[in-house]
């Protein structure tokens, strides 16, 4: 019982690096700038509808998504239901759309690769193809 | 009343055709729908008085209503936006409420033409949507209802990215007619030459926003006008001018909100400025914090808000003769029945997301207000001691 109780504290233990690693988020983009780096702030701005000196165009997961809510809580730094309330206001008051949404990471992936211009947040341990570019990270 | 609840009805079922058959709406990247809905019941608790017409009974049709949005790509700048509500309440006129162009020539510049929500405060122009913010009604106090909510003009907005903060500035000019009330009393009402500026900055976790707002603003009151005259043919110029129904209005705004995943705080502050009878000048604001434990989250809220009148004029002599005192009781008759809104109301509340788009809200807010004055009650008897609970809870739903 004793040596099942350490196997599994030691499973616990391990993973904890594992789990941290899938907890990154990557900001990746579809630019011809391979340079092209953005800080938190532009990233959340870019996120939330605002204007940047870049030709991007900001895609998301929907609200269930766990990436999602990562970047919600690492960048956005408001909860799923205050950004909900945020793209209402916007919405009905003609000053923003919200960013148009992929069921999952890989369809996102597949949407980021096709379209110059296309930016998009991942989980940092997904493979990125060359033709994309990783704009920001946050752990 | 007939045509208020067929314009109710017409717009919920318009949303239910909609919200129906998703796929129509999405199919078309051109032409989009959206809305958003939004029933409230509300219980006063007092039979001595009304506060925002809720009563000792409980009422749905306050503040209920519905809104059906159309957006129609023209080109890729160019679209056009249409927005119907249909209001339970007897204070609110359904119909359109927006109908505008809209120009993108840049990502960072948006020009709009057409009939569009007047943006006087911080939530002025969201005020029919509940979803968009936490409480189940925004507070009187800093809102008051008599602000008209929709103007015909254009509008400019310009945002200017930075890698510290992000600054928007807009500016708009137009007019508006339509009837208002204003101190119990119903008018017609004719702002021309209305314009703004707001200013909004966000930085980290803050969001700060400054707005000025000014136009000139004529009411329709023939009884006032004509007694108005007629001191003015017996040469009391002083009383005369001070029953004047045309005069600037002026409004000044400050807000700042402070958030986290945690919790938020936010304030806002306004001033109002009117140089005519039956508007008076008025200082509001309300502080708001609250606590995020999702899917709730808890707040609590204070605001308050005090108004003055001009003072009435003191040409016309007293006690010379009967008629001259019955000339100048007329005249200050009109003042003294000019309500004094001031108030101040603390608020507990909850906001429950039952899913994206879905909310439900519960809040129970003490009014006070001073012993002489009415404080937005409607008083029924006159023992009523100016103080009251009232009980809210609100569905909310956008789609």
């Amino acid at each position: 019982m004793k040596k099942l109780l350490a196997l599994f504290i030691t499973c616990w233990l391990a993973s904890i690096p594992s789990l941290k690693a899938a907890e990154a988020i990557i900001v990746v983009a579809n630019t011809s700038d391979k340079s092209l780096q953005l800080n938190r702030l532009q990233v959340r701005n870019l996120f939330m509808g605002g204007a940047l000196p870049y030709d991007l165009d900001a895609i998301a997961l929907p609200p269930e998504n766990q990436t999602r809510v990562l970047f919600n809580t690492k960048v956005i730094g408001l909860t799923e239901s205050r950004i909900q309330s945020y793209w209402a206001q916007m919405r009905f008051t003609g000053r923003k759309k919200a960013p148009r949404e992929f069921s999952n990471e890989q369809s996102m992936l597949d949407y980021l690769i096709d379209n110059a211009g296309a930016v998009g947040y991942l989980p940092e341990g997904i493979s990125v193809p060359n033709e994309l570019t990783v704009l920001y990270t946050v752990r | 009343m007939p045509w208020r609840l067929w314009n109710f009805v017409l717009v919920f079922g318009l949303a239910l055709l909609c919200n129906a058959h998703p796929i129509y709406a999405e199919t078309s990247d051109k032409l989009q729908f959206s809305g958003f809905a939004r029933v409230v019941l509300g219980y006063l608790d007092d039979k001595n008085a009304e506060y925002l017409n809720y009563d000792n009974s409980l009422s749905i049709d306050n503040e209920s209503l519905i809104g059906l949005q159309a957006d129609y790509q023209m080109m890729d700048s160019l679209a056009v936006t249409g927005q119907l509500i249909g209001h339970s309440g007897e204070q609110r006129d359904s119909g359109i409420e927006w109908l505008y162009l809209t120009y993108t020539p840049t990502n960072a510049l948006k020009l709009k033409l057409g009939r569009q929500r007047t943006p006087f405060l911080n939530y002025s122009d969201v005020i029919d949507v509940g979803y968009a913010y936490p409480w189940a009604t925004l507070p009187q106090q800093t809102y008051p209802r008599h602000f008209f909510s929709n103007f015909d003009g254009l509008m400019a907005s310009y945002e200017i990215p930075s890698t510290l903060f992000l600054m928007n500035i807009e500016g708009y000019w137009g007019y508006f007619k339509d009837k208002v009330v204003v101190s119990e009393r119903e008018m017609e009402a004719k702002t021309t030459g209305f314009h703004g500026l707001i200013s909004h900055i966000s930085f980290k976790n803050w969001n700060l926003r400054g707005s000025y707002h000014q136009g000139t603003t004529s009411v329709t009151l023939d009884d006032v006008t004509q007694f108005s005259g007629l001191l003015s043919q017996l040469g009391f110029s002083q009383s005369a001018d001070s029953l004047a129904t045309t005069g600037v209005t002026e409004v000044f705004q400050f807000s700042a909100n402070y958030e986290t995943v945690d919790y938020f705080v936010r304030g806002e502050l306004n001033r109002i400025k009117a140089d005519f009878i039956f508007v008076p000048d008025t200082d509001g604001y309300f502080l708001s914090t609250g606590y995020n434990y999702f899917p709730f989250s808890s707040y609590i809220s204070y605001s308050k808000n005090t108004t003055d009148y001009e003072q009435p004029a003191s040409d016309i002599p007293i006690g010379l003769s009967p008629v001259l005192d019955g000339l100048a009781y007329s005249y200050l008759n009109i003042f003294e029945q000019l309500p004094v809104n001031s108030s101040e109301a603390y608020t507990l509340g909850t906001r429950w997301d039952l899913q994206p788009g879905l909310a439900l809200k519960g809040e129970v807010s003490l009014i006070k207000g001073a012993d002489n004055e009415s404080a937005f009650f409607n008083i029924k008897d006159t023992a009523f001691d100016r103080e009251a609970l009232l009980y809210l809870i609100a569905l909310e739903w956008v789609f």
